[in-house]
């Protein structure tokens, strides 16, 4: 595991312990589709309002926890300030709020909302011939709304090529109406498709490199798994799917994710 | 007065850049010269209100005014959560237009009837909520609205109640001040069928193209005097009851049933006694009140 990621699990693990919130498995899911997203856009820690930057919307923003402990890897606030995570008056909630965390650009919460608001943006930034792009990440579970497929439907028609989806296929919903061929799917809503491993920085900044003349909006399935780096969460995804470790759990954790059990 | 739409964007269109459309598939004929001038900032994006409004909110994050348009119960009804999370709570300003509210439709039968937009937007934070009654008073609230960056919804209906009132957003108008007991108290193109009703009777009519912000002011000075809200929608009567609580208060607008008779607007008024002789009969129950 890249060592960045590590120390941004390592995190994730402790603030959800001192703060009893956070989605543990979905925010690991992610990391690493987060720390390439922010690897290929063009943004500034220091000046998060800098016109000129790309744009990031987190459509699953239960993952708030791991996106706020990426931000503050960045350098967009440090993490100690992530410690009032969840609490009464704090910034930092259990889902992001653009007004609150410098580096969000959309309050989410609701699923199936990310898509079409991203898409809005890049038709904006289309319009004022703007090589800004605009970046999204949803989840599988989410992928149950038809707003996800009627966005992607829109996004197409208009041709968005600044728009990218990554999908975080880690399998959460299973136990309900699993979408078993995403890439195919995205194919047929008209994006052009990558598929990736999840947790492969490499391979999925690879996927986000920007194309010449592109007429449709990309897509990124990025295979992942909920919890990926603690055997336990794997063991048992569902009944960590909100659960925060109590002490004793937590320096389990944190040696499995050490040991890099998976 | 949706033709005064096409008017009033081209109007602002051809000054303002940041102006955009994007329609539910309705209008678009009507806007054809919109989209041979401005091919660029109509987009025709289909029977998908919740990505209509919730791409709205993306466009207006990037400094664009963003004019949704379609049918009210799609776009309100259905919509209501993108308008809260995307709109509201994201305090990206769009403007929402709709027609076909209340029973413009009334003979397309329930699924086409809508009389709760205005009440259900009015409780959203930070949502401007307008019922203009005439064309002159619809191109007056849009062109001081649109650009604002605050969420503005606009109901444009078939029906115009025939005034030519003064028009200021958030004002209400004092029509008939006959220093009566009873005030009524409307909103929307029903202003005429109230008019119709308080001839030769004893009443006040103050009249609300804007229902948020409410004009407390205007109904304060009201306030001693018995009110009746008359109304072919929902919204107008909670407001005045939330804004200006302990005043004695009677409505007169919708029962609770669905309202399916087919027909034309005004058969469906008759049948609930939104007609002039309806709104007479209330107002004459309201006088007779202690």
């Amino acid at each position: 595991m890249d060592a960045d990621c590590k120390a941004i699990r390592e995190h994730i693990l402790r603030i959800s312990q001192r703060s009893g919130h956070g989605h543990i498995p979905t925010s690991f899911s992610v990391v690493e589709a987060l720390v390439a997203v922010y690897g290929v856009m063009r943004h500034d820690p220091r000046r998060p309002q800098w016109e000129e930057r790309d744009l990031f919307v987190l459509s699953k923003g239960h993952a708030s926890l791991g996106f706020y402990c990426v931000l503050a890897h960045l350098g967009y606030f440090p993490i100690e300030a992530v410690n009032a995570f969840g609490a009464f008056g704090s910034s930092f909630g259990c889902h992001p709020d653009r007004k609150k965390v410098p580096g969000v650009e959309v309050s989410t919460g609701s699923l199936g909302h990310g898509i079409a608001v991203a898409a809005g943006m890049a038709l904006a930034l289309k319009l004022k011939r703007s090589a800004r792009r605009v970046f999204t990440l949803i989840g599988d579970g989410e992928a149950n709304e038809g707003t996800v497929w009627e966005a992607l439907s829109a996004a197409a028609h208009l041709k968005l090529s600044g728009l990218t989806v990554l999908y975080d296929d880690n399998g959460s919903q299973i136990r309900c109406q699993p979408i078993p061929n995403a890439a195919e799917r995205l194919r047929a809503f008209g994006c052009v498709v990558h598929e990736v491993d999840g947790h492969d920085v490499g391979q999925i900044r690879a996927a986000l490199a920007p194309v010449a003349g592109g007429v449709a909006p990309v897509a990124v399935v990025c295979k992942a798994i909920k919890g990926f780096g603690c055997r336990t969460f794997r063991s048992d995804m569902f009944a960590w799917h909100r659960r925060s470790p109590n002490p004793a759990e937590l320096a389990q954790l944190l040696e499995e994710l050490n040991e890099n059990s998976i | 007065m949706r033709t005064a739409f096409k008017d009033v964007t081209l109007e602002l269109a051809a000054t303002d850049e940041r102006l955009v459309l994007l329609f539910g598939d309705i209008s678009v004929y009507l806007f054809r010269e919109f989209t041979a001038r401005y091919p660029e900032r109509f987009f025709n994006a289909g029977i998908c209100e919740n990505t209509l409004v919730s791409m709205a909110a993306g466009m207006a994050s990037q400094g664009l005014f963003p004019i949704v348009h379609t049918i009210a119960p799609f776009v309100t009804e259905r919509s209501y959560e993108q308008i809260k999370d995307d709109v509201c709570y994201n305090g990206f300003g769009i403007n929402i237009v709709t027609c076909g509210a209340s029973f413009d439709y009334a003979w397309d039968g329930a699924t086409h009837h809508c009389y709760t937009d205005l009440e259900i937007l009015r409780l959203l934070p930070g949502m401007e909520v307008m019922q203009p009654g005439s064309k002159k008073e619809f191109c007056a609230l849009l062109r001081s609205q649109y650009a604002n960056g605050l969420p503005s919804y606009y109901r444009i209906s078939h029906d115009e109640h025939g005034e030519d009132l003064p028009v200021s957003f958030g004002r209400g108008v004092v029509v008939r001040d006959a220093g009566a007991a009873v005030t009524v108290l409307t909103a929307g193109p029903i202003l005429g069928n109230v008019l119709k009703a308080v001839a030769g009777l004893e009443a006040n009519v103050v009249y609300f193209h804007t229902l948020k912000p409410l004009d407390t002011e205007v109904l304060r000075r009201f306030a001693h005097t018995k009110l009746l809200v008359v109304h072919d929608a929902f919204g107008l009567f909670e407001a005045v009851a939330a804004e200006v609580p302990g005043v004695r208060l009677w409505r007169h607008a919708l029962p609770d049933q669905f309202n399916v008779y087919y027909g034309k607007l005004d058969d469906i008024r008759r049948a609930i006694g939104l007609d002039p002789e309806g709104i007479r009969a209330a107002v004459r129950r309201v006088q007779a009140e202690p």
